[in-house]
């Protein structure tokens, strides 16, 4: 038996196909035949981008881009693009806190050189003006679409990034203490102020036997005795101030030190408004004295925030930069020149 | 330093009224004019003596120099309309009345009556209380919640002896413990006490007056303080005193003894004749008013702390005499420790916070109980005498700060007398008074005298 030989009726078949094209099949008979895709030796791409040295970023890219082409037309459709030149400037100028290279390179999964890198943030930056122009117009769920996109690509840290240089509010305790610093030359105050607190009226119930005097009762004895009408029997609230836990008058005994921590409450007009508890330390008496004051202004400043005007006119919120000039080399001092010698 | 507005011359207006017995043109030299045959603190003199000066009065006219240091000028010599000389005064106050001290007054400013032989001008008053009074147009105080808490105590000691009422005024500089001795006794002179003031006892020990050695006593005896104090007691109390006289023998050096029944005024003026027997005469005197129970005595020291401190006397050895050595100060402190008493009074005394030569020493501070500033543990020594003399001493705390209403009758009375500078407003109260911790020299002399705002 010869096994190689081929069966006697596969002799007639090629394996190789010699027809060129397929026979004819009408489309009728067709119909209950189910034919199946063929399978491609090569898998359809599944990015445009596939075939570029970056898809995923390119990906990426495009989709942002996308996205900002349908920002630009709802916008459009909208009549706000173009926007006028006067409209532009209108609008808040914006810092952006995008993330950095590396960061963003994670997110795109790629690692991206700085030409990249510049040209995401380009169309970044350009959403967030639409974002910008959006929440200017009201609309609210564009805006909050294009939100949804630039957030994630905002740093952790952004609110603290675009803080920077501001000066941070004032927190307030539970028990409605500020607390603040204050500096001058080398001192260093901190300053905790709280409303001073009325005690409560003792002898509310023997008055209320009282009757009420009126108004007639009160412009008579106000004419007839005017010294001792004019005496209201409210008690007068005075400012306790304690700096390292000693009164103000122990503390410093030089009446201009003094005048120098009391002047910001006395401008203020809040003298017996507010009771004050200081430390300071480094510097000297007159440094101290200026530290505190600085932190009284800014604490009273938070307070009451209508009395931030009177103390920036009145240069208290500002921190004196003036400091110690250093000694030169050839002067005596910082500016004394060594006596001059004709020969 | 000191703004002088319109104050000056209303002083001078008052000096002008009552020159011969205002007090506060005389010369309160604590050396008078001396007499032929007393003892005489020879001055030091130059190895050029002064012509047509008696040596005797060199040193006299010195200390009148210094005591008078700050006088205000009378009105003829300013004519000027901006010393407004006929303006009249605003400032009305009521009169200082034993009767109306109650809780009612508190924090009201009262002025202190004006008396031939008021306390205050007999016996002098403290440095800072005298110029005071003379920028005032009136001396007066104002009545805070202490004032009658001191005068509760004088009214509960006035049938107890004076062992039981052994007070010391204490608080921080500048709280008003001198004005308070002051208000204490002008009360107990308007009550009709008897009482002797030493408004400076730092000038027991701080050798300004003579001392020699007595050896009978065996101490240093002062006899011209105690001969200028029984001339001031005798002019203060006379009307008192010559309803009393002596109960037992009294035996004085280099005389024939004083026999009981003797009227006081006789006991005194034996003191006053001869300078050298003043301490004894006056040691005599005080014995003599602890035993009657007709009048309760008032014993009132300022600069208290000073009677504990070591003077700045030298014996022969060039050491430091301690002060119970000298004949005023152990007087003093025998009646302060309960060692000789009153059959009726008190003992009252202001210790002076603001004195750096003779500051608050130890024993005087354990006694009181009050802070330390200083090491004060068992290795510290401390002189048993003084810790004796400074046993059962009672402490008023007086407050540190004004309340507010006390201050505002500072502020009132210093406004009405218009020598505030700056212009008297509420806010101007608020921030001296805020300045000042509402403290009552700060808030004055640092916050209102010395400043000036629009």
């Amino acid at each position: 038996m010869n096994v190689l030989r081929r069966p006697s009726g596969l002799s007639k078949f090629r394996f190789y196909s010699t027809q060129t094209t397929r026979p004819f099949v009408p489309p009728a008979s067709l119909n209950h035949f189910d034919f199946r895709q063929r399978q491609r030796e090569k898998p359809r791409p599944t990015s445009p981008a596939f075939y570029t040295a970056r898809p995923e970023f390119y990906d990426q890219l495009s989709s942002l881009e996308s996205a900002l082409q349908h920002a630009k037309t709802a916008l459009t459709s909208c009549h706000l693009l173009p926007l006028p030149q006067f409209a532009r400037e209108a609008l808040p100028p914006r810092v952006n806190a995008w993330v950095d290279k590396r960061e963003l390179g994670l997110k795109l999964r790629s690692t991206l050189t700085t030409s990249r890198y510049r040209r995401v943030v380009l169309v970044l930056n350009e959403l967030e003006t639409y974002r910008a122009i959006a929440e200017k117009a009201g609309i609210a769920e564009l805006q909050e679409g294009i939100r949804g996109i630039t957030e994630l690509f905002e740093r952790a840290d952004a609110a603290t990034m675009l803080a920077r240089g501001k000066a941070k509010p004032v927190k307030f305790d539970e028990y409605g203490r500020s607390y603040t610093l204050g500096k001058r030359k080398t001192s260093s105050a901190r300053v905790w102020i709280v409303p001073v607190q009325q005690p409560p009226a003792d002898k509310s119930t023997a008055s209320q036997s009282i009757p009420a005097a009126t108004e007639t009762d009160t412009a008579l004895t106000a004419l007839l005795d005017p010294i001792s009408s004019s005496k209201s029997n409210e008690p007068v609230s005075v400012s306790q101030i304690l700096v390292n836990n000693t009164p103000l008058s122990t503390y410093f005994p030089i009446p201009a030190d003094r005048a120098r921590v009391i002047h910001p409450i006395k401008l203020a007009g809040l003298l017996g408004a507010y009771n004050i508890f200081a430390i300071v330390r480094g510097g000297g008496t007159s440094g101290q004295s200026g530290a505190v004051a600085h932190g009284i202004a800014k604490g009273l400043a938070a307070h009451e925030p209508a009395v931030a005007t009177i103390l920036r006119k009145a240069k208290l919120l500002r921190r004196d930069p003036r400091m110690v000039e250093r000694k030169k080399p050839g002067l005596a001092k910082a500016r004394k020149r060594y006596a001059w010698v004709k020969r | 330093m000191l703004t002088l507005s319109v104050r000056c011359q209303r002083v001078s207006c008052q000096l002008l009224a009552s020159s011969s017995t205002s007090p506060l043109a005389q010369t309160r030299s604590y050396a008078t004019q001396p007499k032929k045959g007393q003892i005489v603190k020879q001055a030091s003199q130059g190895f050029k003596g002064k012509k047509n000066t008696p040596s005797g009065q060199m040193e006299h006219a010195k200390k009148d120099k210094k005591m008078m240091a700050f006088q205000p000028l009378p009105a003829s010599q300013l004519p000027h309309p901006l010393f407004e000389s006929d303006c009249p005064d605003t400032l009305a106050l009521q009169s200082f009345h034993p009767e109306m001290l109650t809780r009612v007054v508190e924090s009201q400013a009262l002025k202190f009556p004006h008396n031939e032989n008021d306390p205050f001008r007999i016996f002098g008053l403290p440095r800072n209380i005298l110029v005071e009074f003379r920028l005032l147009s009136k001396p007066c105080s104002v009545i805070r919640s202490v004032t009658i808490d001191a005068i509760s105590k004088l009214d509960a000691a006035s049938d107890k002896n004076s062992k039981e009422s052994r007070v010391v005024l204490t608080g921080p500089q500048g709280c008003g413990k001198s004005y308070l001795l002051l208000q204490a006794l002008q009360y107990c002179n308007a009550r009709d006490w008897l009482v002797l003031y030493i408004p400076r006892a730092t000038n027991l020990v701080n050798s300004t007056t003579a001392y020699t050695y007595d050896m009978r006593t065996r101490t240093y005896s002062q006899p011209i303080f105690a001969y200028q104090t029984l001339q001031r007691f005798l002019k203060v109390n006379a009307p008192r005193l010559e309803q009393l006289r002596t109960q037992t023998e009294i035996e004085i050096e280099r005389r024939p003894p004083v026999p009981p029944g003797t009227p006081l005024v006789e006991l005194i003026n034996i003191g006053l004749k001869d300078q050298g027997h003043a301490p004894t005469v006056l040691g005599a005197v005080l014995e003599e008013i602890g035993k009657q129970t007709i009048f309760p005595v008032l014993l009132a020291v300022d600069d208290f702390q000073a009677l504990y401190c070591k003077s700045h006397y030298r014996d022969q050895h060039f050491s430091a005499i301690k002060s119970y050595h000298l004949s005023m100060p152990r007087l003093l402190l025998e009646y302060a420790s309960g060692q000789k008493s009153f059959a009726r009074g008190a003992v009252f005394g202001a210790l002076s916070m603001s004195n750096t030569t003779f500051p608050l020493p130890l024993e005087l501070r354990e006694a009181l109980s009050l802070e330390h500033d200083r090491p004060y543990g068992s290795y510290v020594k401390r002189q048993p005498e003084l810790v004796e003399y400074a046993h059962g001493l009672e402490r008023l705390a007086v407050p540190a700060s004004l309340s507010v209403p006390e201050a505002a009758s500072v502020f009132e009375v210093w406004m009405k007398d218009r020598a505030v500078p700056s212009k008297p407003n509420d806010e101007l109260f608020l921030a001296k008074y805020s300045e000042a911790s509402g403290n009552a020299r700060a808030f004055v002399w640092k916050g209102l005298l010395s400043s000036m705002s629009a």
